[in-house]
């Protein structure tokens, strides 16, 4: 394996594509106890249509996590999970709208838990009898899904301001969608995304490369397969499909997310410039330094749960803010009036912002974790995350300034109000 | 390895030297005893303390403070620690390597906290109004917005009741009416007798050596006028008279929290045992809770056991239908019961060991997580270091976990249901 150094960030990653299309990249950390392991497909809950083996699938909303969870099923009644544990590793995955991950951390049985983690992701195992039971419990995670307002007034938004992208349908589907879901879709997905042409493997601890190479091409294989080709049927255009939303749950105060509908920005370098760029832009017109959030923080219209922010996923892309607010509206109103009133940065605010980003960057890199799942994500948006300081160095204050421009329209935005129940109806 | 040394009378500095980081955490608490008249002004002083020093007086000048430190953050603390309660603030920086012109960020950033601590304004002596106006605004929300998530809201309605006469079920930023009733004037003269008064732990993990840190906090409160008072003990759980509760809301999914206590605490003998059999009873995928409950028979969704070892309770918590509460709950106590009958696998026991030991390995290697452990590990807890913490896990035997099993008993519960039920 190769040895790329980052003498910026005090790193060193050792990559590779392996035989089978498999990416791999391993971080050395000697003097760490803890290892930990991310092998992620890039494939998330909106990728229902595709093309695989000459044929056009659609496929049920939901069936990503669905399959996230039947995974950790093995044949012969094996229990992943528990054996994981039976090596003090802690395992667990995670689906979102475009990539579906699975990682564990330990201190002890790296290799038995990096060979289980392999073998277990690469085994489809559904019986009919375990895919119905898997209902139930699904089922009961849409419920509480619904009862968490920091997801449902993100649906809620999603959907008002999507017309085609799946990003408007619940990661998890709906309670109607996973009916249809059946041990052959699920077969199917496994056969046309878990394929390792279409995956990556992040390994971050005291470890060998070449031995997490070993492994992978003794549990995966050399062959490659067909990877299933994604139908990106989405174009949209940047008004919104429907006005503001407002649901009411069992909240104690108002809680919001306003949105501005972006054109998505693509992969590679330019991909993540752009993103790095809105989140300072982000930072300009939401951060705790700017002029917006110190006016509404002082007359308490926002608390320090408020802050906004650049979400990609995979034909989309979305600049927003939110928070708790006992008057949402308010805080629209005056986010829309900064926008109007944007006269530019001062180079000084500039300078320091991007220090600021670039230092909150570093310090994250002492989390394996997160270090590890940034690794994979922007991997397949083809670009190398530990090459954000240089990405930084190309960011102009006038891109910022043109950015905010162009994305702070009323037409292209959104409000997602989750409003109190209570008063009046508590007893039915 | 954690050194520890006095800098002035009740003034501790512990440190953790490792180069190994990317960025250094400390935290500087002064201890309080949990008390209801003063738990919501010790939450609100480090909020009101962060919105403005003299040299930076208003968030926005902090924030520009902190972005020129490379986005050091600076968070207002507030802890329970058994019997005491913490407030002061904690500092995550950057390390200096990474400093373009070779700043010495750890030094500016204490000279920054020095500022912030104490160099606040002042009017009519009190805090600034409108900064202690904002904050009590801002923490009365924050104790509202408990009750958003349903589980965490549930599991505290318990245990309030079941700590109605001890420190314990005093919420740890106070009553909405405590909060209220907060002025300028009386939360400023209570900072400065807490000032005088406190015993101080201030916590650094990063590659500044000891020494240097030593120098830095010398410095910090080389002007402070102190006459430092000992910390009243830590006592045993006061526990109040079970009462079962049940709320009606609107939700999707009922939440039930089982509540159960034990005379073994952090500091008993028996406390590895103890949390060991958590880990079996209710710690993650592997325990008996999870795998019979959630997995064998689809009861419910989420199930878990979590362990208060300062006061020696233990809360069972889980996400189910409306329909099932006398279901699960005779469940839950069925596995205790196999508990109790030594009726534990070596897998599910192996499993639980290994998950505890391997998050202690963990520990050394973030300096959050090094911060946290130490922090609770002074401030009430064991006593027991990563190391020793490790050696008594290895210890406990099928024996002490019956033992431990024994121990439990079931005291009450809190049930929040559908409105149509």
């Amino acid at each position: 394996m190769t040895g790329t150094s980052y003498p910026k960030l005090d790193e060193t990653v050792y990559r590779k594509v392996l035989p089978n299309g498999l990416r791999l990249a391993v971080v050395p950390k000697p003097g760490f106890a803890k290892k930990q392991a991310y092998f992620v497909t890039d494939f998330g809950s909106i990728h229902t249509h595709f093309r695989f083996e000459g044929r056009e699938y659609t496929v049920p909303a939901g069936i990503a996590h669905y399959l996230e969870h039947k995974m950790f099923d093995l044949p012969g009644g094996r229990d992943v999970s528990a054996e994981f544990a039976a090596y003090g590793a802690s395992s667990n995955a995670f689906t979102s709208y475009d990539m579906t991950a699975y990682y564990f951390s330990c201190t002890d049985h790296f290799d038995e838990s990096l060979r289980l983690l392999l073998e277990f992701v690469s085994t489809p195992h559904f019986t009919a009898e375990s895919v119905e039971k898997e209902r139930g419990i699904i089922d009961q995670e849409i419920g509480m899904n619904l009862d968490a307002p920091d997801s449902v007034v993100f649906e809620n938004l999603a959907k008002a301001m999507y017309e085609r992208h799946p990003i408007r349908i619940p990661i998890l589907g709906t309670a109607e969608t996973i009916r249809e879901i059946t041990p052959e879709n699920l077969t199917l997905c496994h056969k046309a995304f878990y394929t390792p042409g279409n995956m990556m493997l992040c390994v971050m601890g005291d470890v060998d490369p070449e031995a997490v190479e070993k492994a992978a091409r003794e549990i995966l294989g050399d062959g490659k397969g067909e990877v299933g080709e994604k139908i990106r049927d989405w174009d949209e255009s940047m008004t919104c499909a429907q006005g503001d939303v407002g649901d009411a749950m069992e909240v104690a105060m108002p809680t919001f997310t306003l949105a501005f509908k972006c054109p998505a920005p693509g992969k590679g370098d330019a991909a993540i410039r752009q993103e790095f760029l809105a989140d300072l832009a982000a930072e300009t017109l939401f951060g705790e330094s700017s002029e917006l959030y110190l006016k509404l923080y002082d007359e308490g219209i926002i608390d320090s749960s408020f802050g906004g922010g650049y979400e990609t996923i995979d034909g989309c892309a979305l600049f927003t803010c939110g928070g708790d607010s006992m008057d949402p509206e308010a805080v629209r109103k005056a986010v829309l009036s900064a926008a109007q009133d944007f006269s530019g940065i001062s180079r000084t605010a500039f300078d320091r912002m991007k220090r600021s980003a670039f230092g909150r960057r570093i310090k994250g890199l002492d989390s394996f974790d997160a270090t590890c799942f940034r690794l994979c994500a922007y991997a397949f948006s083809d670009f190398d995350y530990f090459r954000f300081p240089e990405i930084y160095k190309t960011i102009q204050k006038e891109d910022v300034e043109e950015f905010l421009k162009q994305t702070l329209r009323a037409e292209n935005s959104c409000l997602s109000v989750i409003f109190p129940v209570r008063e009046g109806d508590e007893e039915i | 390895m954690l050194t520890h040394s006095e800098i002035f009378p009740g003034i501790h500095l512990r440190c953790v030297q490792d180069r190994r980081f990317k960025h250094s955490a400390l935290s500087l608490q002064y201890i309080r005893p949990m008390c209801r008249e003063e738990a919501a002004m010790n939450a609100l002083i480090p909020s009101v303390l962060l919105r403005g020093c003299k040299s930076a007086p208003d968030l926005r000048q902090i924030t520009q403070r902190l972005d020129d430190l490379y986005g050091a953050a600076v968070s207002p603390i507030s802890r329970r620690a058994g019997d005491w309660q913490t407030t002061g603030l904690y500092l995550s920086l950057m390390d200096d390597r990474f400093a373009r012109e070779g700043e010495a960020l750890t030094e500016q950033a204490m000279d920054f906290l020095k500022e912030l601590l104490f160099a606040y304004p002042e009017e009519n002596g009190g805090f600034l109004p409108e900064f202690v106006e904002g904050e009590k605004i801002n923490q009365i929300y924050a104790i509202e917005a408990e009750f958003n998530d349903k589980r965490a809201y549930c599991a505290q309605q318990l245990l309030k009741n079941m700590c109605r006469e001890d420190s314990f079920g005093v919420p740890r930023m106070g009553e909405r009416e405590d909060v209220e009733a907060i002025t300028p004037q009386s939360l400023l003269s209570h900072y400065r007798r807490l000032r005088r008064e406190s015993q101080i732990e201030i916590l650094y993990v990063g590659s500044a050596a000891p020494e240097r840190m030593a120098g830095l906090v010398r410095k910090l409160f080389a002007e402070e006028d102190r006459a430092p008072l000992p910390l009243p003990a830590q006592s045993c759980l006061r526990l109040s008279k079970a009462a079962d509760l049940s709320e009606r809301m609107e939700l999707t999914q009922g939440k039930l929290c089982m509540g159960f206590v034990t005379p073994v605490t952090a500091k008993d003998p028996g406390f590895p045992a103890m949390q060991l059999l958590c880990a079996v009873f209710g710690g993650d995928v592997t325990s008996k809770l999870f795998r019979n409950i959630r997995e064998k028979q689809s009861l419910c969704y989420s199930i878990g056991a979590g362990y208060y070892s300062a006061k020696g309770i233990v809360l069972v918590s889980a996400g189910i239908d409306f329909d099932r509460e006398a279901h699960v709950r005779e469940e839950v106590l069925r596995q205790l019961d196999a508990c109790r009958r030594g009726e534990i696998t070596e897998e599910e026991l192996t499993a639980a060991r290994a998950s505890l030991i391997s998050a202690l390995e963990s520990v050394p290697d973030s300096p959050g997580a090094l911060e946290s452990y130490y922090s609770s590990m002074v401030l009430g807890g064991s006593g027991l270091d990563p190391q020793a913490h490790r050696k008594a896990l290895e210890a406990v035997t099928p024996e002490d976990l019956t033992r431990a099993a024994d121990s439990l008993t079931p005291h009450s519960t809190c049930f929040l249901k559908g409105v149509s039920q």
